[in-house]
């Protein structure tokens, strides 16, 4: 269980806890399970897309790391906070079994309408340390007070 | 051919045009399945009297999931699963590659495994970058319920 | 939508009308989906071989499945599936025919009930059979 944030004790350039995650065959099975986009693209080596597009692994669905980077501000915001929105841009392809890193940074915080809003820079990064899927999400979170 | 590709007016009539509904469930089952897709072990996520306990209605729908379309052989992809619809936008697009190129979520009420939608699509946005067109289709899911807008999804595709 | 066959119209030795299944890799993977069975070996290559198994199989339950469906499509609306089960002989693997068949062994009337007792089996393309097994089922009669 994460420990409830709260607006008050949140600073710009503060940065999010990382979430990481190698998915492996099964787990991109389960994702197409959940999800209900069953691309043989994300589990089938030799599904005949892969070799036209370069490819000789199966690539991770841009929508399991849109859900990594959604777990990870999921997190951030607590039980008792609200994700206002969040969105990310598919930069890159990710490949079965490497690592994917969730992370992110908070930019700015501001109150709006009687909300505590904090405003989030986030993304996945490769092994390489390359981000694939930046994106921005706004959080509401509880006050102290 | 993408050298003379522009956006016409044509395209841009399309911004108004409403897909029809299609119902999106969002149950117990298909959030935990969800859930352990995405490898969470929230409990928020599987435990409905530990959701309860935290305020919500039952467990919560991780961020990203809409519900799954109902899906109704020979009018839903089958690969995909999305519905494949009557009415709504029609964009003649002359281009063969295809990428996804973004997902933006905005909530207004947090979704919960027992909530049945309502999703309408419309044009959102087109415009060119390069050589590229980059089409926005934007999905609302009102809950059947309450008739309130719970969610509004953006998905960007690009055509080049 | 299949014609409701009756009672009266089958006879001992009758062979069912076959359905013939492929499953792509895809189908195997909405199975994992459906039933909630994700063990590697029906979709991880990899992890197959490491098991010791040539490369991907066919779930055995899809198969018992398959056979249901044989059945649920043979008896019609009116009909009703008493019970079935088969076992599981053989492996068989994707994108290669698996062909569901049956045969009717046995009909008698029983407590007011139209009783066909049926042999059903899967088969390779080979002929070889697969998943031997046995199907009760009442039909409705003309009368």
């Amino acid at each position: 269980m994460t420990e409830q944030n709260y607006f008050e004790d949140i600073k710009e350039g503060q940065e999010l806890t990382a979430i990481k995650i190698s998915p492996d065959k099964a787990q991109l099975v389960k994702f197409a399970a959940g999800s209900g986009d069953f691309n043989p693209l994300h589990f089938d080596e030799n599904f005949p897309m892969l070799k036209p597009m370069g490819l000789s692994e199966n690539i991770v669905h841009g929508r399991f790391k849109y859900a990594q980077v959604g777990r990870l501000v999921s997190a951030f915001a607590g039980y008792k906070g609200r994700v206002k929105n969040f969105g990310v841009s598919y930069r890159g392809m990710d490949m079965l079994n490497k690592e994917i890193t969730a992370t992110g940074v908070v930019t700015g915080k501001r109150q709006e309408g009687g909300e505590n809003l904090v405003d989030l820079d986030i993304w996945t990064e490769n092994a390489d340390g390359k981000k694939t899927t930046p994106g921005t999400a706004v959080v509401a979170l509880p006050s102290r007070g | 051919m993408a050298d003379e590709f522009e956006i016409t007016d044509d395209m841009r009539k399309q911004f108004g045009v409403d897909s029809e509904p299609w119902t999106y469930e969002v149950t117990t089952t298909s959030v935990r399945m969800y859930a352990r897709g995405i490898g969470s072990d929230d409990p928020i996520h599987y435990d409905v009297d530990f959701a309860k306990a935290q305020g919500f209605r039952s467990i919560v729908a991780p961020l990203g999931y809409l519900g799954t379309p109902v899906f109704l052989p020979g009018r839903n992809d089958p690969t995909f699963g999305f519905p494949r619809r009557e009415g709504g936008p029609r964009l003649n697009i002359p281009f063969k590659g295809l990428l996804d190129g973004g997902t933006e979520t905005e909530y207004l009420d947090v979704i919960c495994a027992g909530d049945v939608l309502e999703e309408t699509s419309h044009l959102a946005d087109l415009k060119m970058r390069g050589k590229m067109l980059f089409v926005t289709n934007e999905s609302v899911y009102k809950n059947k319920a309450t008739g309130q807008v719970v969610a509004k999804q953006k998905l960007t595709s690009i055509h080049m | 939508m299949t014609e409701q066959v009756y009672f009266e119209d089958v006879s001992e030795g009758e062979e069912i009308p076959a359905l013939k299944k492929n499953c792509s890799t895809q189908q195997l993977v909405l199975w994992a989906a459906g039933s909630g069975d994700f063990y590697q070996i029906h979709y991880d290559k990899d992890f197959a071989q490491k098991t010791g198994l040539p490369g991907l199989i066919v779930h055995g339950a899809l198969k018992n499945a398959f056979l249901g469906q044989l059945l649920h499509d043979w008896i019609g609306e009116q009909g009703q599936l008493r019970k079935f089960g088969c076992s599981y002989r053989g492996m068989d693997v994707p994108n290669e025919d698996i062909l569901c068949r049956g045969v009717v062994k046995k009909k008698y009337a029983d407590g007011g009930k139209n009783f066909v007792e049926l042999d059903i089996w899967t088969e390779k393309p080979d002929g070889k059979k697969m998943s031997p097994g046995t199907a009760l089922v009442t039909l409705p009669a003309r009368a």
